[in-house]
């Protein structure tokens, strides 16, 4: 036997060896997201009768069909606001509070527990909260014309307020820990420099935080794409629809007769975070610092 | 250009007494070390001077300044730190220029404004040169060696042309040979800015190589201070005695003892030394019977020959009878470790000697002229 195939022979030996390391992982994405990719895209390529007992292919005339129908394009657009009222002010409020709670003081824990305990809130019980708060008939603030949930052009940024309040402590505990990974010596550089508060956050500490941030910025993204329950909970894509996001769309062609819809829909939905993401990731990337 | 004058400074977090009481005043142009192990205080007072703390009482001037209420960037001062601090994010001319951005400054005599762009790059320019930076200016810290981010830190400290420099152990995070370089650098560095250098190492070496004075500090308090050759050869206690000096200097304790008149230095088991009236540097010997502390340095110590304490004749003969425990050859000279009836006692000696072999018995011969006296209870130098 030559070298060589004893070369070959051990890598054929590691490949496998390797493969049965990754098995774990790849059983539970082969169950809960390679099967669920294909059966969906196999959902997409067909039309099932009312009773979901026939199906016939239809190819990807469904797929044109359905992206570039009025009901996508609604629902892709009341996405994209909601991703605009909640995104940058969650990063915004949630920098400010990291910052504010980011400084050695007596009893400081109590409030970085209290901004952080969002996260251990549940979008059900945040939903009930603010239903509570904006419901037109029972809310505290249900007057509020700006965040009314009986109009249709503020009851999105009613719904947006709950999506704000519960990822707050996730952005702020992510920035929190940014901001504590900045060396104290830079920081006291910056200051024998002469730059004030408000200078050494521009210059200093928001370009030493960016990495954080853009993780941040994906993150929440991708979240106010995919939420659903505080939509379902607080208005139930109300009033006239103006509220129904794109997965709230998705989730309400379940019956068999519109799961091709509903399925092309998800397929879309998958593409367009896709392809924000990639976006983002190319634009901020080049402003993002790295390393210290 | 300025002094800076410590009156009764002390610096208290809660319980812990970071500086106590120091008064020390560092002259015009001076290169003064601090000098001591870690967690004796001697950062903080570089960060008091800096204006990074803020003293619990006493009076600190720079120049003829009451600082003590004057903000960091208004002291004038610039601070080396032992991890650079620099900017990440920031290329090699924007870290250096970055202390002339926000602060204002006196051109010609003229009240005091901002640079403008014009007046900063020159600056920039002028400091990238001192240190031989000028082919990285639009690199960013990530892409240089450890020995150029430290000159891109001392950089960014001479732009803004401080009265007082300020270095946190900057030489720590560079290997030993570039170490010996940048030390010579930095004592050329001050050579030609003639400028107050406030340098912080725990390194004798560092100490030694480069100070005019050093204050030795030890647990908050000021201990000595002295040019390095003071230190040496006449510390004011036994903490300086034993800090200063490599291998540190040999200390034993004894009682003061007379033979026909002459005192000698009775260490018990371990030997006597004959000594004169008087012993290192004019410390006059006390009455017999005085129990003291008795350091030699490793250089004033010698193997007079082989022996047992039998052989030893007193007191002409006087010697210190040892095992020799280890022996450490560092070409030039030797270490030889021994044993002294319990007391470890470092010979220095030239490697052109015989050998001694460990295990050996032998008697050590110490110059009765430089020998230290110091009190057993206080550690002070005796007069």
């Amino acid at each position: 036997m030559s070298l060589a195939d004893v070369i070959r022979r051990r890598r054929a030996r590691e490949f496998v060896l390797g493969l049965l390391f990754l098995l774990p992982s790849l059983t539970i994405f082969a169950v809960f997201f390679f099967y669920s990719v294909y059966r969906l895209v196999y959902l997409g390529l067909h039309q099932q009768n009312r009773y979901g007992t026939a199906e016939r292919y239809v190819g990807f005339s469904q797929y044109a069909d359905v992206l570039t129908g009025e009901e996508f394009r609604d629902g892709l657009r009341i996405s994209a606001t909601y991703v605009l009222y909640t995104v940058p002010i969650g990063l915004v409020l949630g920098v400010l509070l990291a910052v504010a709670a980011n400084r050695q003081l007596r009893g400081i824990k109590f409030f970085q527990t209290v901004f952080a305990s969002t996260v251990a809130t549940s979008v059900a019980v945040a939903s009930v909260v603010f239903f509570v708060l904006v419901n037109p008939q029972v809310g505290y603030f249900g007057d509020v014309r700006f965040i009314s949930l009986s109009h249709t052009d503020s009851a999105l940024r009613g719904v947006a307020l709950s999506s704000i309040w519960q990822n707050l402590g996730l952005t702020f505990i992510i920035v929190l820990a940014g901001l504590q990974a900045i060396p104290d010596e830079v920081n006291e550089a910056a200051t024998l420099d002469g730059y004030g508060p408000v200078r050494r956050f521009f210059r200093v500490t928001l370009p030493l935080i960016s990495p954080t941030l853009l993780f941040l910025a994906v993150v929440l993204v991708v979240f106010a794409f995919q939420a659903f329950a505080q939509i379902d909970i607080l208005t139930g894509g109300g009033p006239a629809g103006a509220t129904e996001t794109l997965v709230y769309k998705i989730f309400h062609h379940q019956q068999p007769l519109e799961q091709g819809t509903g399925a092309v829909m998800a397929i879309g939905l998958f593409a367009v975070t896709l392809l924000v993401t990639m976006v983002q990731f190319k634009l901020l990337e080049r402003r993002v610092h790295y390393g210290f | 250009m300025s002094s800076v004058v410590f009156e009764g400074v002390t610096k208290r977090f809660g319980e812990l007494v970071a500086v106590d009481d120091l008064t020390l005043t560092v002259d015009d142009s001076e290169f003064m070390v601090l000098l001591g192990p870690s967690g004796c205080g001697k950062t903080t007072v570089l960060r008091l001077v800096a204006g990074l703390e803020r003293s619990t009482a006493g009076t600190l001037r720079i120049g003829n300044r009451v600082v003590d209420d004057l903000e960091a960037k208004d002291r004038n001062v610039a601070m080396v730190f032992q991890s650079y601090a620099l900017y990440p994010h920031m290329t090699v001319a924007r870290n250096i220029e970055s202390p002339l951005i926000a602060r204002k400054f006196i051109v010609d005599g003229g009240a005091p404004r901002k640079l403008s762009r014009s007046e900063r790059r020159e600056r920039v320019a002028e400091a990238a040169r001192i240190l031989g930076l000028g082919d990285l200016l639009d690199r960013k810290p990530a892409a240089l060696s450890g020995g150029q981010r430290q000159r891109v830190a001392l950089a960014r400290a001479i732009v803004s042309r401080p009265t007082v420099f300020l270095m946190d152990e900057p030489l720590s995070n560079l290997d030993a040979k570039l170490r010996a370089q940048t030390r010579l650098e930095l004592v050329d560095l001050h050579r030609r800015l003639n400028t107050t250098f406030i340098y912080v190492t725990h390194d004798q070496v560092e100490a030694m190589t480069m100070a005019t004075r050093i204050a030795v500090m030890d647990a908050g308090r000021l201990q000595q201070v002295g040019a390095p050759q003071d230190l040496y050869e006449r510390p004011a206690n036994l903490f300086v005695a034993r800090f200063i000096g490599s291998p540190p200097m040999n200390v034993i304790e004894a009682t003061i003892g007379s033979a026909e008149g002459d005192p000698y230095i009775d260490a018990a088991e371990a030997g006597r030394i004959a000594v004169g009236a008087t012993v290192a540097l004019g410390q006059t010997v006390p009455a017999a019977g005085t129990r003291v502390m008795a350091g030699i340095r490793p250089e004033h110590l010698q193997i007079a020959g082989p022996g047992s304490s039998a052989e030893v004749q007193l007191p002409t003969d006087a010697g210190i009878v040892a095992t020799i425990v280890a022996v450490e050859w560092l070409g030039h000279e030797r270490h030889v470790i021994c044993d002294a009836a319990g007391t470890l006692m470092t010979v220095r000696e030239s490697s052109a000697n015989r050998a001694p072999a460990v295990g050996e018995r032998v008697v050590l011969a110490a110059d009765p002229s430089q020998v230290h006296l110091f009190d057993p209870v206080t550690g002070e130098r005796l007069p």
